[in-house]
């Protein structure tokens, strides 16, 4: 859920909008406990919870000092902290069950994914301001960005191998790579406009999250089918052989078309 | 707006195009190819039986034999007509490379250990192979009409199909075992065709 740290008290629209997300939040966090659902996505759940406790501290934390106390920010954007670390989680959980059955693949992939991961760590390292809030936003805006380049490779792989991706799991990972392309919008605005853009940001924010948590309710209200625990799979002498094989022969598919076209060109 | 901002909203352009796109369905799933789990038996390639036929609709001599005696209009008509017969024969040489390159997809995919180099080496050939053929299509299309083309992409296909029919014939055991995996709605679509 995301942090109102400059909300304006006087802003009514925003405080429904966050009521709302909340009870929406609560809602389909019970859901998932009460249809088992946590046992397959742990770290879902522990996201969902996170965002459940962080706006319980968060309106007793502004009940107390106020919306635009330092002891109100710090809480905020440390409890927005552990709530990105989680939502880091829940989708490489999702990653997780799409691809771990190909442990092949799967490897493949988790490699990619990390390399992606520190190209983005480096590119917020890269454009990261000098104070502690441009710092705590520029982390914030790299990891939804991690987070929409890993969904959008996750799915990239499921394309090329055709990996059948159940449809709750398909709009869940929807759900995460849309908002986070969003947040990476919205943080990037507000770095340039922080005083003028700081409301409309919370706003655009929560509409986001509350979008995101529809879709999401929506998604696990399908009905799931059952997960095969694990494949079986070829030997391993069966890749190693083919594979090279393969691509020789494929190399010379291209040096004949190549031939062909370099003749044609002789001739004209 | 600032550089940061542009930066960013083009990153994040891609990636929705990307998203976009790769959750659509690809064309090569398409209903054509039979039972989603059958192993094709004639690898070799169906279309190197039409070959001679492609080749005499398209011969200059046979085309040269036909301006003389036969009227202008008609004539016109032939030469579109064996156009569409020659593009036709493209897409079938497409649709062929689609299914063994998924053949090559099935045995990555159930293999413990996938090698990143060959993945990413079979990506750029099939890209290049797929640029020339298009190269090919639209040389057909504009009426160019490259016979030693047509004869080069039958080759390599031949090729290919002859290596991984003898992949394919050592899949054979475990065929059974893949088509259970496939018909079951909550595995995976992948077949060994």
């Amino acid at each position: 859920m995301l942090v109102c740290a400059r909300m304006p008290e006087a802003l009514t629209f925003e405080k429904v909008l966050w009521g709302v997300s909340f009870f929406l939040n609560t809602g389909l966090l019970a859901l998932l406990v009460y249809g088992k659902k946590h046992r397959v996505l742990p770290f879902f759940v522990l996201y969902l919870l996170l965002n459940f406790l962080q706006a319980i501290v968060l309106f007793g934390a502004y009940q107390a000092w106020g919306f635009f106390s330092r002891e109100g920010i710090r809480i905020a954007w440390t409890t927005q902290g552990l709530v990105s670390l989680a939502r880091t989680a829940a989708v490489a959980e999702i990653c997780y069950l799409v691809l771990a059955k190909f442990r092949g693949i799967w490897r493949l992939a988790w490699r990619l994914f990390t390399a992606a991961a520190t190209l983005v760590a480096l590119n917020t390292m890269a454009t990261s301001r000098g104070s502690w809030q441009f710092a705590i936003l520029n982390l914030d805006r790299g990891l939804e960005l991690l987070m929409a380049t890993v969904i959008v490779l996750l799915f990239l792989f499921v394309r090329y191998y055709e990996v059948a991706v159940q449809p709750s799991i398909r709009m869940l990972a929807t759900g995460f790579f849309l908002y986070s392309a969003f947040r990476v919008l919205d943080d990037s605005i507000l770095e340039r406009l922080w005083h003028t853009y700081g409301p409309l940001w919370n706003v655009l924010g929560t509409l986001t999250f509350l979008a995101t948590l529809l879709l999401w309710s929506w998604a696990l209200r399908q009905k799931q089918e059952q997960t095969t625990p694990e494949l079986p799979l070829l030997p391993k002498d069966h890749y190693r052989s083919l594979s090279p094989a393969i691509n020789v022969r494929l190399k010379n598919l291209n040096e004949r078309l190549g031939n062909f076209w370099d003749a044609q060109g002789e001739k004209t | 707006m600032s550089l940061t901002f542009y930066f960013f909203l083009a990153i994040i352009g891609i990636l929705f195009v990307l998203f976009v796109w790769s959750l659509q369905s690809p064309k090569r799933q398409a209903p054509s190819a039979g039972p989603p789990s059958a192993i094709p038996q004639d690898l070799q390639g169906s279309h190197i039986s039409h070959l001679p036929q492609i080749r005499r609709a398209l011969a200059p001599a046979d085309f040269e034999f036909a301006s003389k005696n036969i009227p202008r209009e008609a004539l016109r008509r032939m030469r579109r007509e064996r156009r569409q017969v020659a593009l036709a024969y493209l897409s079938a040489l497409r649709a062929e490379l689609d299914k063994l390159l998924r053949t090559a997809r099935v045995i990555a995919a159930l293999s413990p250990e996938v090698v990143a180099g060959q993945e990413v080496e079979r990506a750029l050939l099939t890209a290049n192979f797929l640029w020339r053929y298009r190269m090919t299509r639209m040389s057909v299309w504009a009426g160019f009409t490259p016979l030693p083309q047509l004869n080069h992409l039958s080759d390599m296909l031949s090729a290919y199909s002859i290596h991984l029919e003898e992949a394919i014939r050592e899949l054979g055991e475990r065929a059974a075992l893949v088509t259970e995996m496939v018909s079951s709605p909550d595995r995976r679509r992948i077949h060994p065709v």
